[in-house]
């Protein structure tokens, strides 16, 4: 029984520090991509004309800002390196960026709705597209059914055309206006 | 002085004010009883509605949500366990116990008089403190304020999340972040791609949205296939006995008084915010008590400290808002860009130049709290309810809300693509555990280090003036010595967790 529980265990701390290693080599990518992104933003920043009037032209600070942000993700990365090295076990990282996305698939999903929704906003005008997104992304987090249509229609209805009516009327804040349909 | 005071009173207490400021008590109190919403999102969403308003009457009503907000964390915390906003984290520990054990009236009445007495001690500090700090404020030069802002960067970071490191590389993307659009010095665009999307720059605002509400909302219908467990039942009759609990509250009055001061102080350090303010004022108090062993079972001194301990730091953050035009958090970000949005500077001549507006930031301040206590002990019991709506209203309603407040900052289409993307960014921070606090006091202190900086190098192009200039070089030296600290700290706490770890290995 001791035996059992502490296999259990020792295989929680294993997986535990299995999942530790690949949110570390998560991060580690992030140090790079940010590295890479500052150090092309810190020349592109170099690029601009100094000023006459100035010793620091438009230029200086961000090509500052960036060259730290590049050293502090330098340290950062080889310090993970390191620590990745030490703790060593980097496996299933496949399996594991799969169940990322499928625990958050609907978290995407919701983006992707909201993506389109911004798109069509401005042909569609605000009343509409408001109404279709929020039917559509209220029905996809509750499922559908007979009631969740209902509320979700009656909801939809009121936070579409209703926002729309009380920014107008009160606020005096007028929301995108379609070019199909005026609302 | 005395005329300020007098014309902000006369703004704050007109009857359209009010009846906003009662409004958004409410509003704050509601969305900051539903689980997963913060104190940061409520204001986020007031802030479109006050666009239409005048700044003072804007600003009071994003006070009335703030001081709601952080009493509204208060309801499920106490009733659920769940704290309704990270703020009172600490106010389950003993909150919950204690309406578990048959008694969830004096639970939130002895939490709602302590967020009350807490944010009028916090007040007073504020309108005791802040005057004076500006005056010696507008003394300081671009040196001293390019270094402050280091300063504030550096705590932020250290102060915040998990890691020092992320915490700084948040900090300095926001700084970049600020960079793009024109130069706000000659107004040269930078960094722009001849993209006319980024030309304008990144409105703080929009920034702000992207990172904290929409990754937030992102992050709310995340399915990690737990079913959700049902919060305790909330039982039918509730003895609230106000009166009673009131004198309680009153009885502990050191334990207010540290707590509220933590508040405050906590308030005031860039950055940090309620969250950290209620643990250390819980924990304060529990080192303090005749009868530690207490806390944890439902003692009220743990709901006093927690309460007035995150209530406080309402006040609290406003100090260097108001004298420095530096925010304590980003909820103080928002009321300041609420204020830029109207045309008003804010730095330390905002109670020179807008004396009325910042004396009545104060009476709105102690008008709000006493609306919250009005609105708390008459309907509490409503507000219980709204943990209840499911989330499929919440989500995208709030989400629609987002989109209305980034629109109609600059009526631009083009601001809403904008935000779209970086909520995606924020939500990719998020997961990967960067803290987004920095990265948001980075956009909005971008602008202002840069200006400073530059100002300081055109009058003398020497470097080394930041280190000879007294409180210049004292701000840096803190800045190092923040930095260096919060490393010492992490090596202590590491090699803790390894002996811990040997030891249990070696068990």
């Amino acid at each position: 029984m001791t035996n059992g529980t502490e296999k259990s265990a020792a295989a929680g701390a294993d997986a535990s520090a299995a999942s530790r290693a690949r949110a570390e080599f998560a991060r580690l990518i992030s140090y790079i991509v940010f590295g890479l992104g500052s150090v092309y933003l810190s020349v592109r920043a170099s690029a601009l004309p100094t000023s006459r009037w100035e010793p620091l032209g438009a230029g200086s600070f961000p090509k500052l800002v960036f060259a730290v942000l590049a050293v502090l993700c330098l340290i950062s990365a080889v310090r993970t390196v390191i620590d990745l090295r030490k703790t060593g076990h980097l496996s299933g990282l496949g399996a594991a960026l799969a169940e990322w996305l499928k625990v958050r698939r609907f978290a995407f999903a919701l983006f992707g709705l909201l993506v389109i929704y911004l798109g069509v906003l401005p042909y569609a005008g605000f009343s509409l597209a408001t109404f279709v997104f929020l039917l559509i992304t209220q029905l996809m987090i509750a499922g559908i059914s007979k009631k969740t249509v209902i509320q979700s229609l009656i909801a939809a209805l009121i936070f579409s055309v209703g926002l729309n009516l009380l920014f107008a009327e009160v606020f005096n804040v007028f929301l995108p206006r379609g070019v199909l349909f005026a609302g | 002085m005395l005329d300020a005071f007098l014309a902000g009173a006369h703004q704050v207490f007109a009857f359209d004010t009010l009846i906003y400021m009662l409004i958004g008590s409410v509003a704050g109190i509601v969305a900051a009883a539903i689980p997963g919403f913060t104190v940061t999102m409520a204001i986020i969403l007031t802030l479109p509605l006050t666009f239409a308003m005048d700044p003072l009457q804007g600003v009071s009503v994003m006070l009335s949500v703030y001081v709601g907000g952080y009493t509204g964390g208060l309801i499920s915390a106490a009733l659920l366990g769940i704290p309704g906003t990270p703020s009172s984290v600490a106010t389950t520990f003993d909150a919950y116990p204690m309406a578990r054990g048959g008694e969830p009236g004096r639970a939130l009445s002895l939490g709602v008089w302590s967020s009350f007495f807490g944010t009028i001690i916090s007040t007073i500090i504020l309108i005791v403190a802040a005057p004076p700090l500006a005056l010696i404020a507008v003394k300081l030069g671009p040196w001293e304020y390019f270094s402050l802002i280091v300063f504030a960067l550096t705590i932020v970071a250290s102060l915040v999340g998990n890691s020092l490191m992320r915490g700084l590389i948040a900090g300095v993307i926001g700084l970049g972040l600020a960079t793009v659009g024109p130069d706000p010095m000659m107004g040269r665009p930078r960094l722009t791609f001849d993209s006319d999307i980024l030309m304008p720059g990144l409105p703080f605002l929009i920034v702000l949205i992207g990172i904290f509400a929409i990754s937030q909302l992102m992050g709310e219908v995340e399915d990690d296939g737990k079913s959700e467990t049902k919060g305790a039942l909330i039982p039918d009759v509730i003895e609230f006995k106000t009166w009673a609990v009131m004198r309680e509250v009153l009885m502990h009055p050191v334990n207010l008084i540290r707590s509220s001061l933590i508040g405050v102080f906590i308030g005031a350090l860039p950055g940090a915010g309620g969250s950290i303010a209620n643990l250390l004022a819980y924990d304060q108090a529990k080192r303090s008590s005749k009868t530690p062993e207490e806390f944890g079972k439902g003692t009220p001194d743990g709901v006093i400290a927690s309460e007035a301990g995150n209530s406080a730091t309402a006040g609290g953050g406003l100090i260097p808002m108001i004298a420095l035009g530096i925010p304590g958090s980003a909820v103080d970000a928002i009321l300041m860009a609420a204020l830029m949005v109207h045309g008003i500077s804010v730095g330390p001549r905002l109670i020179m130049d807008n004396a009325d507006l910042a004396y009545g930031m104060f009476i709105a301040m102690i008008v709000a709290s006493l609306m919250m206590l009005v609105v708390c002990v008459l309907s509490m019991r409503l507000f219980l309810r709204v943990t209840d709506i499911p989330k499929q209203f919440i989500v995208p309603t709030v989400m629609i809300c987002c989109v209305i407040g980034a629109f109609a900052l600059n009526n631009r289409v083009t601001d809403l693509y904008l935000l779209g993307a970086i909520g995606l960014v924020g939500y990719g921070l998020k997961s990967l555990d960067y803290p987004l606090a920095p990265l948001v006091l980075g956009v909005i202190l971008g602008p202002i280090a840069e200006t400073n900086l530059r100002r300081a190098l055109m009058s003398d192009g020497d470097w080394t003036v930041f280190f000879t200039r007294p409180i210049s070089a004292v701000l840096l030296a803190a800045a190092l010595l923040s930095v260096i600290f919060s490393i010492r700290s992490v090596l202590k706490m590491r090699k803790k967790n390894r002996a811990v770890t040997d030891e249990q290995d070696g068990d």
